[in-house]
């Protein structure tokens, strides 16, 4: 979640203001890394699925994490179907728990299951509960900057380690040179390195509580032609979060 | 005529103004369900409809307390009474007088109930939840030997289970174990449920540790009670202890469940579950659970007239000892699932299989259909004569 929905720290900007030329692949996505990790997060967002014939599902929910991005909690509020059903992210997805408020089941999946899409949306959980995936998971290469989004950025390659069990092979990333916040990624098909399935789109930027925040998100499927939109409605970061809040306690709420 | 518009206006006042306050208090959601059954018997296709009305409150009356209850409405038309000798074969059925034929009767009748109707009450060291509520055990897709109190539909599982009167207490211990007690009362102390259990994880599995004893009876349906009026049966002790487990292995999704159920008067027996489940990259979902019952016959020949009507009756979850349920599903579409179902009843070679699709028509409204061909021999558990069938239902959340 933290890759999608936060920030980055007004110090980590300024220094990468002056040492930008200078950084390898591996230097810039720790710096991406830092800046995506603030170590509690609460946020309201608007998910709305857009199918190839043009039809539109929309989700709400709220979404609690801690550890930087290790503990996931995401509550739905809309639509009727889905209200009440909470899903429960631990150690970066690896453990994750579903809630089915009508039939009062807890059900816990196994890792498999975060390559499932969320909600039928073009989200993966493992694309909303990885945590430090981009440091832990990815070897970072520098390749030639380019333009994106009329933004000047560092484009890097991630290639997955060996020892990753995670879901792409490589990601193609592109950070904005400003404030190392990841403007665009491609996400990469787990056997078949060239071939293009997601591309994530961040807009919309602004500063809260010192972070700055893209408020849209869009992530196009290359394989359905279809694409999901999530809009953050509420932010907060670095607020108090007791662990206690990550539990099939709380997930029963 | 003033007096009277002056008190229709308070009136309306007051009443917009409770129902203002009852909108900020309690949550009023729902959905409203229209289905289709039909079943094919003797080259004749018959038809049954039902509509239902769930109504939910639920209502947060502070941190501590949470209300939450549901009523159902459910109304039945067209072929509303079914005959279970007409589903069964003949030898089975042969030593059951032409009299007793009606007695052997499912009704569909309208009903009104309250479901569920609880209170939850949190405390820092622990949850109390006083009422009508749903209790699920157990980590088996479709079949749970550790749940005493439900029985899932093969067809579809994951269908919400009916309300038990019940005080559950539920102790977390640390963040990753929790100590649950439950007190399900009937007439007296001797014949109420009690159930303790205690979940914990570990290693990315999660396990339960389970003791249940629970009034049960086993009903000879040979038999008519003059007393009661019913079929005679004798009620007696079921002690219940299991574990149950789920996790990943090797990537895989894993779960276990065993039940050794130990009867005062009748036979003890064993049950357990065995599964394993994936999601491929290109999101089909496969999932093979394995069902193992000693309470089930090991071939179709010792099936007997009461294990029918014991099956039918949900006294006991199968007459058959091993079966297998496989699942297969796909996103067609983003708005669109398929899933093939397919049980196996390995212990008389029967097969039922089941196509399925699922559809969001529009922003909560969902459609699912489903067919089921038995492809049995006479005489087993899946029969083609049982009837091939299927079902239709439009679902409206609000």
């Amino acid at each position: 979640m933290k890759r999608i929905i936060t920030g980055i720290s007004l110090s980590l900007l300024l220094s990468g203001l002056s040492l930008g030329q200078e950084l390898t692949g591996e230097e810039i996505i720790q710096k991406v890394d830092d800046i995506l990790s603030p170590n509690t997060s609460y946020g309201k967002a608007e998910m709305t699925i857009i199918t190839t014939s043009g039809d539109e599902r929309t989700f709400v929910y709220d979404s609690w994490s801690k550890n930087e991005g290790e503990k996931n909690l995401i509550r739905y509020l809309s639509p009727s179907r889905v209200k009440g059903q909470a899903t429960l992210m631990l150690n970066h997805s690896d453990d994750i728990w579903m809630y089915f408020p009508r039939t009062s089941r807890v059900r816990k999946l196994a890792s498999h299951a975060k390559k499932q899409k969320m909600q039928g949306s073009d989200f993966s959980y493992e694309d909303l509960g990885s945590g430090d995936a981009f440091i832990e998971d990815y070897q970072a290469k520098r390749l030639e900057d380019e333009m994106m989004e009329e933004k000047d950025c560092y484009k890097l390659e991630l290639t997955k380690k060996e020892e990753s069990d995670l879901s792409y092979s490589r990601m193609i990333m592109w950070v904005i040179k400003e404030n190392y916040y990841p403007v665009v990624i491609d996400y990469y098909d787990e056997d078949d390195p060239q071939k293009h399935l997601k591309r994530l789109v961040q807009s919309e930027f602004k500063i809260i509580d010192n972070y700055p925040t893209a408020m849209q998100v869009v992530m196009y499927n290359k394989t359905d032609n279809t694409y999901t939109k999530m809009r953050l409605l509420e932010i907060t970061y670095n607020l108090p979060l007791d662990d206690a809040m990550f539990t099939e306690r709380e997930l029963k709420k | 005529m003033k007096i009277l518009v002056g008190s229709l206006t308070i009136l309306l006042m007051l009443s917009s103004f409770v129902t203002a306050q009852i909108e900020d208090m309690v949550d009023i959601f729902g959905y409203f369900e229209t289905q289709i059954m039909g079943t094919q018997l003797d080259n004749k296709v018959y038809q049954l409809f039902s509509n239902k009305l769930r109504l939910d409150l639920r209502s947060d009356i502070s941190e501590q307390v949470t209300f939450a209850a549901n009523v159902n409405f459910i109304t039945y038309h067209g072929k509303k009474e079914w005959y279970i000798l007409d589903f069964l074969p003949d030898k089975v059925t042969g030593s059951i007088s032409d009299e007793l034929y009606p007695v052997f009767k499912l009704n569909f009748e309208d009903e009104i109930f309250l479901d569920n109707a609880y209170l939850k009450l949190r405390f820092d060291l622990f949850d109390v939840t006083i009422g009508k509520q749903q209790i699920s055990t157990g980590t088996g897709y479709v079949w749970n030997p550790t749940d005493v109190f439900n029985i899932k539909d093969l067809f579809d599982p994951t269908y919400e289970q009916p309300g038990h009167n019940a005080i559950m207490i539920e102790i977390p211990i640390g963040y990753d174990y929790t100590v649950s007690g439950l007190y399900s009362p009937e007439s007296d102390w001797e014949s109420s449920t009690k159930m303790v259990r205690m979940k914990g994880r570990a290693l990315h599995f999660d396990y339960t540790l389970i003791a249940v004893e629970r009034e049960w009876t086993f009903h000879d349906y040979t038999r008519l009670d003059t007393e009661s009026g019913g079929f005679f049966g004798i009620p007696q002790k079921r002690h219940l202890f299991g574990i149950s487990t789920v996790g990943e292995l090797l990537g895989l999704g894993v779960l276990a469940e065993y039940a050794y159920n130990d009867m005062q008067y009748s036979r003890s027996f064993q049950e357990w579950v065995a599964g394993i489940n994936y999601t491929f990259d290109f999101q089909t979902y496969f999932m093979i659970e394995y069902y193992h019952n000693t309470l089930g016959k090991e071939k179709s020949s010792e099936y007997t007239f009461n294990d029918w009507m014991r099956l039918f009756s949900n006294e006991q979850k199968t007459i058959a000892r091993d079966q297998v349920y496989v699942l297969i599903q796909h996103p067609l579409t983003e708005l669109l699932d398929g899933g093939l179902t397919s049980v196996i009843c390995l212990s008389d070679q029967s097969v039922v299989l089941v196509p399925t699709l699922t559809y969001s028509l529009w922003e909560n409204v969902d459609v699912m259909a489903y067919f089921s061909f038995n492809l049995g021999e006479a005489g087993t558990l899946y029969d083609r004569n049982l009837g091939n069938g299927g079902m239709f239902r439009a679902r409206i959340y609000f």
